[in-house]
């Protein structure tokens, strides 16, 4: 009887029973080989994704740690009309995955070249986005994302005059940091709802037009006080803290807007929610 | 009885000191700390070394890979775009023993062991390199590809195509890549522990903790809603138990609607405009009335199953104390976690462990939703129409309504009592 249950108890513990697996480290670059130009487009699903300018000498670098079981990662480089896809895709198993909290932590960090023109384009899921584009020779860049916590900031003027800037949000928490360096004639925000934080300091190279479209949610201003900023609003249960602006018609215009020596236009529309606006210097 | 009502709360009393102190020391605090000490030890001491690379296996004797027949093994290394099949397909090969190790590389050559291409040195086509680094000092025409080992790039190296490094790294020390260069790590270490087997018996006692913590919390649950809400509880069982059938269905289609109404009910606070800002209200006083429901439900399942089962044991004469809503809802989660503790021990049984715990979840789904159609139906205990408690007016007789005038009916005048003056 007892080696019976010796036995019993020996098979039990011998049984082999499969667990989960965890997170894989890719890394991909390439070297610089004269190309002049790169049009990116970004894709990740989910997780903290941190895009900054690299070195000259590499065209682009990544550096990804993604889950394997829903997930593949995309490197495709195509030198002939320099388009180039980067992150990481969905293995089409979708659903919920229960784990541990650093376990779903998908991270990538893109580096990109500062020396070749770069055409972005991000798409963006539920993702933490970091987007330092100061730096770079950025001609244009679009922004498309979920429910996303993302910062885009230019630390550094940007290298060239920007044509378009478009960012689509959902339900986001999004800062726009030193707007002005971006030096992109149309910045265009359209977001659902969440908190926009735009930072319209920076250089300012050319007469600009920004305009937010906002459903629900709160828009924070900070305007430099040396920027002349005339406002057009479109507002629906929406308020505006005019106090201090020159009204002229629909148009607000901010104080020492004639003097200003950079100026830009602000259109706005907001339904639900407030506009509050900080002077920075 | 009154001692079995204070169990629960004694337990729970007990536990909940305990269970504080353990989630507060466990999570990423005492296992980080001692984690990050150690390591800071193992790098003072000089030895670190990072333990998730998994070690590779070193071959002796580098040689190259003969080409395998017709039938064998071939691996396109033209296209590096997907790094995981090709890892998938390496690892088969790397599983080999030396000798045995055949492969056909398509436009290009295989190595078993460290290789190196000389300064002077040009070799045209893809190179595999399974197991060992490959040096590059010349010029390779081709894809390179290493497994288990480093890609390693010496100046003036070129490598006109694509270089990926399978579980090993790229080092550029001057040489050029004219491709991509790729680097896909090995699975860490901590990960093949997790993904490593683990045995039946570990697996098992970590249900039978799992079940017995879930019934345990229950077990209060139901202890303080049969002390604090005896009336409705009895009220929810009564409903289940004079109309299953009926609960049953209601509980059904209230599963059923549960999303529909949830939308609609978001739908409409946001045409509403002004009702956005209850939204956040609204969202989570629906969840917490739809986990009351279900839980509650369940709970007045259980009672109405040990009620059931206590009658039928005094009426066969055997004597079983007071019976009680306490007692009630106890036994009645005791068989059903009779149950759950079954599949915790057979669990592990290939086939056998799939059977009980289907039959689990269907015991444990047929119960919650008869109680939340129960629950549905009495209003939370609060509507006694569906307990039984209510005669229906079908089931009256006229000896009850023998000293009830009927409508209509005027009531017979009093001898000798003058008539009521006639109201003009």
């Amino acid at each position: 009887m007892k080696a019976a249950l010796l036995a019993l108890a020996l098979t039990v513990a011998g049984v082999p029973l499969l667990a989960a697996q965890e997170m894989r480290d890719y890394a991909v670059s390439r070297q610089r080989h004269g190309e002049g130009r790169v049009a990116a487009h970004l894709a990740f699903a989910a997780g903290t994704i941190s895009v900054s300018a690299g070195s000259p000498d590499v065209l682009y670098a990544m550096q990804l740690r993604y889950d394997p079981e829903r997930f593949t990662p995309v490197s495709r480089f195509d030198a002939g009309d320099g388009s180039l896809a980067l992150g990481i895709e969905n293995t089409g198993k979708s659903g919920l995955r229960v784990a541990s909290r650093t376990q779903l932590t998908q991270t990538a960090t893109v580096l990109l070249n500062p020396a070749v023109l770069v055409s972005l384009a991000a798409n963006l899921g539920a993702a933490n986005a970091r987007l330092e584009l100061g730096g770079l020779r950025l001609s244009d860049f679009r922004l498309e994302s979920g429910a996303t916590r993302a910062t885009v900031s230019f630390s550094q003027p940007n290298r060239i005059r920007c044509s378009t800037m478009t960012i689509e949000a959902g339900a986001a928490e999004l800062t726009l940091d030193r707007l002005g360096n971006s030096r992109c004639a149309a910045v265009s925000i359209s977001g659902g709802m969440g908190q926009t934080t735009l930072d319209l300091r920076g250089i300012w190279g050319q007469p600009s037009t920004v305009s937010v479209r906002m459903t629900v949610g709160t828009l924070l201003l900070r305007i430099p006080r040396s920027l002349g900023v005339r406002v057009r609003s479109e507002r629906f249960l929406s308020s505006f803290p005019s106090e201090g602006w020159t009204r002229n018609g629909d148009i607000l215009l901010s104080p020492g807007y004639a003097s200003a020596r950079r100026h830009v236009d602000l259109n706005l529309e907001t339904a639900l929610g407030g506009v509050r606006v900080e002077w920075v210097r | 009885m009154r001692a079995l009502e204070a169990v629960p709360g004694a337990l729970l009393l007990l536990f909940l000191p305990a269970l504080s102190l353990h989630a507060e020391s466990r999570p990423e605090s005492v296992g980080s700390v001692a984690s990050d000490i150690w390591s800071f030890l193992q790098q003072i001491r000089g030895v670190a070394q990072d333990d998730s690379i998994p070690a590779r296996r070193q071959v002796e004797h580098p040689i190259a890979i003969p080409a395998a027949g017709a039938n064998g093994p071939a691996i396109d290394l033209s296209d590096l775009s997907r790094p995981l099949d090709l890892e998938r397909e390496l690892g088969r090969l790397s599983t080999l023993a030396d000798t045995a190790v055949r492969v056909t590389i398509p436009g290009g050559t295989a190595r078993l062991g460290s290789y190196s291409v000389g300064s002077e040195q040009s070799l045209a086509g893809h190179l595999l390199v399974l197991r060992g680094d490959a040096d590059i000092y010349g010029r390779l025409d081709g894809n390179l590809v290493t497994y288990d080992g480093d890609v390693v790039l010496h100046p003036g190296a070129i490598v006109a195509g694509d270089v990926l490094a399978v579980h090993g790294r790229v080092q550029n020390s001057g040489g050029e890549i004219q491709g991509e260069s790729r680097m896909l790590a090995a699975a860490p270490v901590t990960a093949q522990t997790a993904a490593a087997p683990r045995s039946a018996l570990s697996l098992t006692f970590s249900r039978l903790v799992g079940v017995i913590g879930v019934f345990l919390a229950l077990a209060c649950l139901g202890w303080a809603l049969s002390v604090f809400a005896q009336q409705h509880l009895q009220i929810v069982s009564d409903t289940t138990s004079h109309n299953f059938g009926r609960a049953f269905i209601t509980g059904l289609i209230g599963q059923i609607l549960l999303l529909p109404t949830f939308g609609m009910l978001v739908v409409g606070l946001v045409l509403s405009v002004a009702g956005i800002l209850l939204l956040p209200f609204a969202v989570i006083v629906y969840a917490l009335l739809v986990i009351v429901g279900v839980v509650g439900g369940f709970l007045a399942m259980a009672h109405a199953m040990g009620e059931t089962w206590t009658r039928r044991r005094q009426a066969a004469g055997v004597m079983l104390g007071s019976p009680g809503s306490a007692r009630f809802v106890m036994m009645g989660l005791a068989v059903t976690a009779a149950l759950w503790l079954a599949w915790a021990l057979v669990g592990w049984v290939p086939v056998a462990g799939s059977v009980v715990r289907g039959a689990a979840v269907l015991l444990t789904w047929l119960l919650a939703t008869t109680g939340l159609g129960a629950a549905m139906l009495s209003r939370a205990g609060v509507r006694e129409n569906f307990a039984g408690r209510i005669i229906p007016p079908e089931a009256l007789t006229d000896e009850y309504l023998w000293a009830t005038p009927r409508f209509g009916v005027p009531a017979a005048r009093r001898p000798g009592t003058p008539a009521p003056p006639r109201q003009r």
